[in-house]
């Protein structure tokens, strides 16, 4: 059973064959870093997005490994470049099971 | 003379000991950034990096790196590291780039536990190394909270 | 040669008429004080982290998880509606009770929904009132002019001037006389509350006005007032007044 989360992503709908865009990819998430202690001095153990993978049409545009000094709700903004019609696929994976997609389309003429 | 000897380097090694900093030390990140170029040797510039020079807390910091680049299967920019000097773990985050991504930016939000040196290291498609880094003060608000 | 001299009247007039302006509302939003960086997470919907505490408002609107199986949107349909120009015009008087939007969000929570009411800083009660008050966005702070709460109007301003806590000050030492001048290194605001609720970066989520209200009096160490407390909620009030008219940003991001 794995744990997800509201992502929301911005980017154009459509594009012209060779248009760099600019994407922008918020995901709900604490992203408690592990360095935290609580008022009895006990450490709140960490639990954080591990690693954020964007592909299109199943070819990897931009990937990022984050660590605990990413800061809550994690944002990307990123681009990519326009190639063909196709679906952007957006993974966000993470400690304790924590797995959330998004796809969003796209047409490029 | 052996005993002298031994007890000053006995000396030594207790005082190190205690006082070993709870954060990453300009050391540790310099380590970090070894483990990722390994024995390459690391240019100094060509990076972007856009950080402020003062935060107004440290729990989410705004910053955008970038480098200039064709971004064509034979010349691009392969990864982006972003180190710290004063965080609790150095490594704070990497990006992976590809032609695919057209332009080799992003922008993304830290944390920053401390005023601090933080780093930008690129790793370039043809094996080379570039790095530069931004100083900063991080200021806690005014009026904290009590629980 | 009279043509020249009207021209000339016609310029300094001009120039006069831009002077003035400079006589105009003095008052201040707490955002002009934030980095570039931070104006932006506010302004841009889609970067506020507080997005994320409207869509959560946005799925509890259609709940009907409750005794009387009704949710919001049973009564008040669409939110983007129903809710315009809400959050403006709270704390204000219903059915004889001074309420502010947690108040009220409650009200309806016990009567219509008969569950028991959101706790103050809860998720749900935060989802909420975040949404309704997004509904407000760039409208003018349309503060209760209902003569029947001058005596909270009052009381919230006696508790603004009133001087508390170990470090003996009051709100308007710090908000009216020293507004502009540097606290450490922040500056100090005028403390306008046109952004609440806020996404604050210092507490990592969102909270209430009253959440921040009781920042500042821990801050001069003195007792906090309750939640929902009659001091909290007039001095809200008094506030809102002392606002009127400033353009609501809600939700808005604080360092």
């Amino acid at each position: 059973m794995s744990r997800s989360s509201r992502a929301v992503v911005t980017m154009p709908k459509t594009a012209k064959k060779g248009e760099v865009f600019s994407i922008r990819a918020i995901v709900q998430h604490d992203m408690e870093s592990g360095f935290r202690h609580t008022e009895q001095g006990v450490r709140v153990p960490r639990d954080i997005i591990r690693s954020f993978i964007c592909t299109y049409n199943g070819n990897e545009v931009f990937k990022a490994d984050l660590h605990s000094g990413v800061g809550s709700n994690p944002l990307f903004i990123f681009y990519a470049k326009a190639d063909q019609s196709g679906t952007f696929e957006f993974k966000w994976q993470g400690d304790n099971n924590y797995l959330t997609i998004v796809n969003q389309a796209i047409t490029v003429s | 003379m052996n005993q002298r000897r031994q007890f000053i380097v006995s000396l030594t090694a207790l005082s190190l000991c205690p006082w070993q900093s709870a954060n990453a030390t300009p050391s540790e990140a310099m380590q970090a950034m070894q483990a990722i170029v390994g024995k390459s040797p690391v240019n100094t510039g060509r990076v972007y990096f856009e950080l402020p020079p003062l935060v107004e807390s440290g729990n989410l910091v705004s910053i955008k790196f970038s480098v200039d680049s064709p971004m064509t299967p034979t010349s691009y920019v392969r990864a982006i590291h972003i180190i710290s000097e004063a965080n609790p773990s150095p490594n704070v985050v990497s990006c992976y780039f590809t032609p695919l991504s057209g332009k080799a930016e992003a922008s993304t939000r830290i944390r920053l536990a401390d005023s601090q040196r933080v780093w930008a290291l690129a790793q370039m498609s043809d094996g080379s190394f570039w790095r530069t880094s931004v100083d900063t003060v991080v200021t806690l608000s005014a009026c904290t909270e009590m629980v | 040669m009279i043509k020249r001299q009207l021209a000339h009247l016609g310029v300094l007039c001009f120039v006069f008429v831009l002077a003035i302006p400079s006589y105009a509302d003095q008052r201040q939003s707490t955002t002009a004080l934030m980095t570039p960086s931070n104006q932006a997470m506010q302004k841009d919907i889609n970067l506020n982290p507080a997005l994320f505490w409207i869509m959560d408002g946005e799925t509890l609107w259609g709940d009907r998880s409750n005794p009387a199986g009704k949710a919001c949107v049973d009564c008040h349909q669409d939110v983007k509606q129903s809710m315009k120009g809400v959050a403006a015009t709270f704390p204000k008087r219903v059915q004889g009770k001074l309420l502010n939007l947690e108040g009220q969000i409650n009200q309806c929570r016990t009567s219509r929904q008969q569950a028991p009411a959101f706790a103050y800083e809860s998720k749900p009660l935060l989802a909420l009132s975040t949404l309704i008050a997004y509904q407000s966005r760039g409208l003018p702070i349309a503060a209760s002019t209902d003569p029947a709460v001058e005596p909270d109007y009052k009381k919230g301003q006696s508790v603004y001037f009133q001087r508390i806590g170990q470090l003996n000050l009051s709100c308007a030492q710090c908000h009216d006389d020293r507004a502009g001048l540097k606290l450490a290194s922040s500056t100090i605001p005028q403390g306008h509350p046109t952004a609440y609720p806020i996404y604050r970066i210092e507490w990592q989520g969102v909270g209430s006005l009253q959440r921040r209200l009781r920042n500042c009096v821990s801050a001069v160490r003195a007792e906090q007032y309750a939640y929902g407390s009659a001091e909290l909620t007039a001095l809200e009030l008094y506030l809102m007044r002392r606002a009127n008219g400033m353009q609501i940003e809600s939700p808005g991001v604080r360092p």
